[in-house]
This record gives C-alpha cells, sequence and structure tokens, in this order.
C-alpha cells in the first residue's frame, strides 16, 4: 500500500496551494497566469542560485555547521529575495490588486519550491516498501514553507510597492522581510549546528511560518489605513 | 523472484539449542509459511574469520554442534514445501526478532509504529542445475626406475574427496570433512616431492595422488576415476590409504578395511601404521566392514577400491561409518570445530609409515620427517590451506566449468608431483540439483493499511478545514455556506 502512501503525501505537500487558489478571491480574479510567471522566475532563481553555490561553495567532508560557509549560503540566499523582487515589481500583471498580486506571487513562489524540493524525493522513496516519517514531516514542511513564502511576498510589496508607509513601521518591516528571507539558513543552523531533529525543525518551522505570517498580516492592514 | 513472508517468530534458534524435536514436530505439522529463517550463531560463519564465540563454554559449543546435526539432518530428509534460509545473527537482526518477539506476546497487530515487518527475500528461480559433472585431479609422482617401464614399479595411492554436501550449499565449507583429508593430502605430496626430486632420495614405489570428488554421493567419483584407469595401472598399486577427516581428534585413530584383517597387505598396512602411531604417543585401531557388492550404498572411500580387488584402507577419526548425506561437511563444520595440530600429526603418520614401507625400514626407529628438519611437516602451510578450505563452499554439482578453486587445488598438485590429470565426468544421476544457493534478505519496517487509511482522513480534514477557513477569512462566512447551497431558482422571477 505505498503508492497510497505516496498519495497521502503528495496531497499534503501539494493539497493546501491548490486549496489556497480555490479558496480565497485569487480564483474568481483569475490570477492563475501570476502564479505561474511568479514559478518561472522562482526557477530562473534556482538555477543562479545553484550556479552561485557551485561557484563559490567548498564542499565539506563533515555534516559541522561551518559559520563562513553558511554565511555564503545565506549571502546567496538574498538571491531568492532579489527574484521575488522581479517578480513582484519587474513584471507586468493584469490589471489585479496589491492585495491579490502578493498573494498569487507568494503562492506560484512557494509552489515551485514545492515542486522543485520535495516531488523528486516523495516519488523515489515515499513508494518504497520501508515506512519513515520523513515524508509526512517534509509535507508539514511545504505547508510552513507555503505560509512563509506569502508572508514573504507582502512584506517586499510592503516594501517595493507601496509607496506611503508610515515611517516607524518601515524598520519593522525590513527587520521582518530580514528574517522571513533568512529562514533557510537558521533551520540549517539548528539541524547542523544545535543538532535538532527533523520533526523539532519542522515543528519550529511551523511555528515561525504562522508567527511571522501574523505579523506581516498585522503590518500590512497597519499601511493599508492611511491610504483608505 | 521474490518471496515475502510473515516471519516465523518467537520458537526458532534461539531456543534450538534445546528442542531440535520441537522443530521436528514443527515442520512435521506442515503449517502453511512463506517461509522458514534459521538464525545461526556467528561462530558458524566462515566469513567471519575471528575467535567469534570464543567466549562460550566448550559444553555448550557441542551440545550446539549435535543439536544443529540432528536440525540439518532433519531438513535434508523431510520434503518441505517452502523455502529455508540460513542467516547470521548480528546486532540488527537481533533488534527486530526482539521487536517481533515483543509484539507476538502481547498478540497486538502491527502498526506504523509497533513491529510490523515485511521480510522480503530476492532470488532468482531456482533452476535444476544441468548435468552436474564431478572433477578428479590427480598427480602422479614416478618412483625411480630400475629397469625401463615406471608402470613395472609398483603403486601407492593415496587419495581424498574434496566436495561436501549440506542442507546449505553455500555454507557448506566442510572443514573437517574433507577439508582436514586434502590439506593432509597436499602436505604429504609436497614432503614426498622434496623426498623424491633427489634420484638418490627416490623411492621404488611411484606414488599416485588423487583428489576425487563425489563424495557424498556413495564415492561416485572415485568410482568413475577407477573405471578410468587400465589393467596395469590397476594391478599395480600395491595399496591405496584414503583419508577421510582427520581434523579433530585427540587419542585414537581408525583405519578401516573391507579385506579380511588376515590379508597380508592388510597386516603390512597396520604394522607400518602402528608401529609409528605408538612412537608418536597415540593409538590406531583396525576396523573390519564387509562390503554387499548388491547394495549400491558406499560408506568409505576404500569400498570402491575393494569392488575393484585393490587393497585400500580408510584413515578417520570415525569410528563407525555415516549415513547416506550425514557428516559430509555441512553446516556445523567450520574451522572453529578443526584441530591443525591432529592434521599434522595425521600428516606425521601417514608420511612416516608410507616411508618405512616405500624405504624398508620396517622395525627401525627411524624418523624420516622429523621436526626441525628439511621434511619437517611445514604448519604455516597446513594452516593456509586449511584457511582456504574453510572458506570455499564445495557442493560439486555448483562448481562451474573451470571453477578456481578446482583449478588452484591442480596446480598445486602440478607443483608437487610430475603428471598432473584431471578428469571431468557427470554425476549419476541419483539426485537432482538446484541452483540459487544465495540470496538477499531484506526486512523492511512497514505501516499497515489502516494507519494509510486513517491519514488520508486526518490530511482530508485538514484540507477541507484549511478551506473553509481561508474562505471565512477572506471572502465572509455566507460564501461558504452559499457553496452548499444552490442560488434560488430564476424560474420565479420570469414566470
Amino acid at each position: 500500500m505505498t503508492v497510497f502512501h505516496f498519495f497521502n503525501c503528495a496531497i499534503l505537500t501539494f493539497g493546501p496551494h491548490a486549496v489556497y487558489y480555490s479558496a480565497t478571491p485569487l480564483s474568481e480574479y483569475d490570477t492563475l497566469g501570476t502564479s505561474i510567471k511568479a514559478a518561472v522566475v522562482y526557477l530562473a532563481t534556482a538555477l543562479v542560485k545553484l550556479i552561485c553555490l557551485a561557484t563559490f561553495l567548498k564542499v565539506s567532508e563533515s555534516d559541522s555547521f561551518d559559520p563562513y560557509q553558511e554565511l555564503l549560503k545565506a549571502l546567496i540566499g538574498f538571491i531568492d529575495v532579489a527574484g521575488l523582487y522581479f517578480a513582484l515589481a519587474q513584471l507586468t500583471h493584469r490589471n489585479i490588486s496589491q492585495n491579490h498580486k502578493f498573494q498569487a506571487v507568494g503562492l506560484g513562489w512557494a509552489f515551485a519550491d514545492s515542486v522543485l524540493h520535495r516531488l523528486a524525493p516523495l516519488w523515489v522513496g515515499a513508494r518504497g516498501l520501508e515506512f519513515t516519517w520523513d515524508y509526512i514531516l517534509q509535507g508539514l514542511e511545504a505547508n510552513a514553507n507555503l505560509v512563509l513564502s506569502i508572508s514573504l511576498a507582502a512584506l517586499g510589496s510592503l516594501m517595493w510597492l507601496r509607496k506611503n508607509k508610515p515611517k516607524t513601521l518601515i524598520p519593522i518591516i525590513y527587520l521582518c522581510a530580514g528574517i522571513v528571507a533568512t529562514m533557510p539558513s537558521i533551520t540549517s543552523y539548528l539541524r547542523r549546528g544545535l543538532g535538532w531533529h527533523f520533526p523539532k525543525v519542522v515543528g519550529f518551522e511551523l511555528f515561525t511560518s504562522l508567527v511571522m505570517a501574523f505579523i506581516s498580516w498585522q503590518l500590512f492592514s497597519a499601511c493599508q489605513r492611511p491610504s483608505m | 523472484m521474490k518471496n515475502a513472508f510473515q516471519f516465523l517468530t518467537t520458537k526458532f534458534v534461539k531456543f534450538v539449542i534445546f528442542c531440535a524435536n520441537f522443530v521436528a514436530e514443527y515442520i512435521a505439522e506442515s503449517k502453511p509459511l512463506g517461509g522458514l529463517l534459521f538464525l545461526l550463531p556467528q561462530i558458524f560463519n566462515f566469513e567471519n574469520n575471528g575467535e567469534a564465540g570464543s567466549n562460550r563454554l566448550d559444553g555448550t559449543k557441542e551440545l550446539l554442534k549435535n543439536v544443529l546435526a540432528e536440525l540439518e539432518q532433519i531438513l535434508i530428509h523431510t520434503n518441505l514445501p517452502y523455502p529455508v534460509y540460513f542467516a547470521f545473527e548480528d546486532d540488527n537482526i537481533n533488534a527486530v526478532l526482539a521487536d517481533i518477539k515483543k509484539s507476538d506476546i502481547t498478540g497486538q497487530p502491527a502498526t506504523a509504529t509497533t513491529g510490523g515487518y515485511k521480510f522480503v527475500v530476492s532470488a532468482p528461480e531456482p533452476k535444476s542445475v544441468v548435468s552436474p559433472s564431478i572433477t578428479n585431479i590427480q598427480g602422479w609422482l614416478a618412483g625411480l626406475k630400475g629397469g625401463d617401464d615406471a608402470h613395472q614399479l609398483p603403486t601407492i595411492a593415496i587419495v581424498a574427496s574434496y566436495d561436501t554436501f549440506g542442507a546449505a550449499p553455500a555454507l557448506s565449507v566442510g572443514s573437517d570433512s574433507n577439508g582436514s583429508g586434502v590439506v593432509a593430502l597436499l602436505e604429504v605430496a609436497r614432503l614426498f616431492s622434496l623426498l623424491y626430486s633427489n634420484p638418490k632420495t627416490r623411492g621404488q614405489y611411484n606414488l599416485l595422488f588423487g583428489l576425487t570428488s563425489g563424495g557424498p554421493y556413495n564415492y561416485n567419483g572415485t568410482r568413475k576415476w577407477l573405471r578410468s584407469f587400465d589393467q596395469r595401472l590397476r594391478e599395480s598399486i600395491d595399496y591405496a590409504i584414503c583419508i577421510d577427516s582427520i581434523g579433530s581428534w585427540e587419542n585414537e585413530l581408525w583405519i578401516h578395511v573391507s579385506k579380511p584383517p588376515e590379508n597380508a597387505y592388510i597386516k603390512q598396512i597396520m604394522e607400518d601404521f602402528s608401529s609409528v602411531a605408538e612412537e608418536l604417543g597415540f593409538n590406531v585401531n583396525l576396523k573390519h566392514k564387509k562390503i554387499n557388492i548388491s547394495n549400491p550404498r558406499v560408506a568409505w572411500e576404500h569400498e570402491q577400491f575393494s569392488r575393484l580387488r585393490v587393497t585400500a584402507a580408510t584413515l578417520s577419526e570415525l569410528s563407525a561409518a555415516r549415513e547416506l548425506l550425514e557428516k559430509t561437511g555441512g553446516l556445523i563444520d567450520s574451522r572453529h570445530f578443526v584441530d591443525e595440530k591432529a592434521i599434522i600429526r595425521s600428516v606425521k603418520l601417514v608420511a612416516e609409515s608410507l616411508a618405512r614401507h616405500i624405504y624398508g625400514h620396517q622395525g627401525k626407529n627411524i624418523q624420516i620427517f622429523a621436526d626441525n628438519s628439511n621434511l619437517a611437516v611445514n604448519p604455516y602451510y597446513v594452516r593456509a590451506w586449511l584457511d582456504v578450505l574453510s572458506q570455499t563452499p564445495r557442493v560439486a554439482p555448483f562448481f562451474s566449468k573451470d571453477d578456481p578453486f578446482v583449478m588452484a587445488l591442480k596446480k598445486e598438485l602440478e607443483d608437487h608431483t610430475d603428471e598432473v590429470y584431471v578428469q571431468r565426468e557427470a554425476l549419476d544421476g541419483m539426485f537432482t540439483f538446484y541452483d540459487s544457493t544465495r540470496a538477499k534478505l531484506n526486512i523492511y519496517q512497514v505501516a499497515s493499511v489502516t494507519f494509510d487509511l486513517l491519514l488520508l482522513l486526518v490530511l482530508g480534514s485538514y484540507l477541507i478545514v484549511l478551506f473553509s477557513f481561508l474562505v471565512i477569512t477572506t471572502r465572509g462566512l455566507d460564501d461558504l455556506i452559499s457553496l452548499f447551497r444552490r442560488p434560488p431558482s430564476r424560474k420565479v422571477k420570469t414566470a
């Protein structure tokens, strides 16, 4: 019954994206094109990141936490942010409100991320006879990632698309964006440096993603008031 | 072909040390099993060279040996409808076994986290071995020709069968039966080749060394080998000494004959051997067993010689003849139970006795192969060959055409003798052999179907909750309710 298990893990990993699209007004305004464009931008970004990683990073034999290497990885991670900026600001979208734009971009971004990073291990691994909890945890991680991507897209749209922001909130916005952008480095530090096990790391990711989502929602609504 | 079966828990090999009867009864009950897996102690693993199990008392080793021997005989002679696998204990499989025992005791069905295991053995479909063959290797060491024809000199033959048989062919290394005999033969050949290399010390006897195959199957190879001799050679053989299992004895050896002890040649052999044995400090006893020509069962190798009227005897530590397929180098015959010192003493016995006969030193206390001389028995040679033999399963039908081990034996005999001849014959069809002797066992920890269904239910409800949550927060509760109700029919308006 292991194809069954693959099916279960697949709907855990990719289901929320589809549900998000159909549940929110995104489906009514037909923002699929935006999401697809964001996904393509993600693929391009991933390619650039790969080339940079291959060029600048040393291959270490041990699985320990090397601060210098992690710093390099974090810097390369900012290419992600650049890609998101490109997707939000530079691509021409049809007339959709900013509210929906960031959601669509975030959704496309997270979907591409899940497919790229999680589909192949799932296909190869979850259909085997041996049962592990890994794939279910990976699915939960995909969910956390979705929330994080949407928050990052929200903060990104606040930073680059909204011109009139209350002055006091600007540093908070940048700080939150910074935290969300460096999430990959934080999780890898937890896994390697502190030696946390996978379930603990996933729990942490879920928790922080909800917290960050809440904060960005508050920031977004706070910034929305002056324009009203 | 994959054979997946539910592991038969608790009862087995941990407890078999006390109840081989239990196993016999269990097998006789003919339960419908997917397969049977025996976990043997590491001491029987020939790939494990270390002193595994040296912490056990010798008493339990003996008990274990006897019980496993009985078990092997049960398996060989019972008709089992399911496959039987043998594996060796190690920490991983012991952990799995402990887990399974726990859940078996509590009667819990397998869930994801408590010991649901699936055993899959992947082995090719066994096919019957087409025309199994036996390979006899003979080495001829010519004596000092007084006249013109070497064949006018009398010949002494030294023979040992080198193949084995067991319930698990890939584990049948037969260190004692008859690895010890092969080692002894090679060492005797080496010593006499040293003696015969110098014409001044070359005896006036030809020496014929024979490594025969087909031993467990009524010495079929020996029979074919003898029938390939021409009449003159057969008549020139004074006597033949067959060496069979001389690796784990302490104080006495047996010489088994089928000609009556009053026979002149037999008397001569006994005199030579017992005088040397006395000097070396142990006993050699004579045992006479008549052969019945109409009975196809050949219990000792010398009987094949006797059936062709050639005087022969078998030197062995066994006091009684075996049954068919018993003690033929199976599961329990591992290196740990063989003492190389016993082999060295046997080599000394055979070499000195032959030398007394060849050089006519009967009655004189002369030691040709004394320790610390050029002709001393080389313990390193003995140990090296014994180790090699103890790591090579040697069931005859599974030897390939130019098997490296058989070629190695041939090369070794070439080093020690003048002429080597290899004879390949078909094994007489008493048994049919099926290949596929090794397989890989994979043990998977699996989750039950109920777990998968449960997970599906949980995920389904999660997605539904997520959906509702998103609809409520972004579009409002009314929208959610409206999804489940059709809008009121517009027909009313137009009517």
